[in-house]
């Protein structure tokens, strides 16, 4: 286990924090600054919303780095998988070993969304074909974060940089 | 592979200390999921200092990207 890995806790639910499969969207701050807020420590606080609101945008987590339970084991049982909606989120290595797949099987029913986040990066959703600098290309599929801040160390994905130098636009 | 048989897939390239092009089928958002604009091609900012946001408008050639690593 990542020593890093929190869990917090008001009595009712349970939210768990995995930092390592953090994408810095931005999606639960920009949402819900009163419970997750980068700037303090602990930078979860429990209290500052109802149980419901902190489900809401603990569901809105694009990867699996915010995820919740309830405390009462009886009621984790009637959770069904549209009430955690956690998409699935892949980086670009888990598709590099698919390299040989057919760029014509990737499924394009839907327009690719792009949502520019406030003071932080693009969070891409669907499925595309990435071309890096190099030349390389992968089918992308899922959600990822591009760097908008010109910051990031782990480019072109978003590292949460964006912070740190206080990208503001 | 041929270019017409890609028509259909959305593809976004990264230009090494230049921008993002986006083409094909895109749907480009606000944080508030309102609409900027739909496909077929932009270039976005990926420098942090265009007067455009999110479009590129060249300032990378300016102020430069962190690109060691891209």
């Amino acid at each position: 286990m990542d020593p890093r890995e929190r869990k917090y806790s008001n009595g009712e639910i349970t939210v768990y924090w995995k930092p390592r499969e953090c994408i810095h969207s931005s999606v639960c701050y920009m949402n819900l600054l009163e419970v997750f807020n980068p700037r303090k420590r602990p930078w979860v606080n429990m209290s500052g919303a109802s149980t419901r609101k902190i489900i809401d945008v603990v569901n809105q987590c694009p990867t699996e780095a915010l995820t919740w339970k309830w405390n009462d084991e009886e009621k984790n049982k009637t959770v069904t998988e549209a009430d955690t909606n956690h998409i699935k989120f892949k980086r670009p290595h888990d598709f590099e070993k698919k390299e040989e797949d057919s760029i014509l099987e990737v499924e394009q029913d839907e327009p690719l969304k792009i949502r520019v986040m406030k003071n932080g990066p693009y969070i891409v959703e669907g499925s595309y074909v990435l071309t890096r600098a190099d030349g390389s290309e992968i089918n992308m599929m899922g959600m990822s974060s591009f760097c908008r801040c010109g910051n990031s160390n782990s480019m072109p994905f978003c590292d949460g940089n964006h912070r740190k130098t206080g990208f503001k636009e | 592979m041929a270019t017409n048989e890609r028509k259909d897939i959305t593809e976004i390239t990264v230009f090494s200390n230049g921008p993002l092009k986006v083409s094909g089928n895109f749907k480009l958002t606000g944080s508030n999921l309102k609409l900027i604009e739909t496909g077929n091609e932009i270039y976005l900012c990926r420098c942090g200092g265009s007067a455009n946001k999110p479009f590129c408008d060249g300032t990378h050639k300016k102020i430069g990207i962190n690109d060691k690593n891209v």
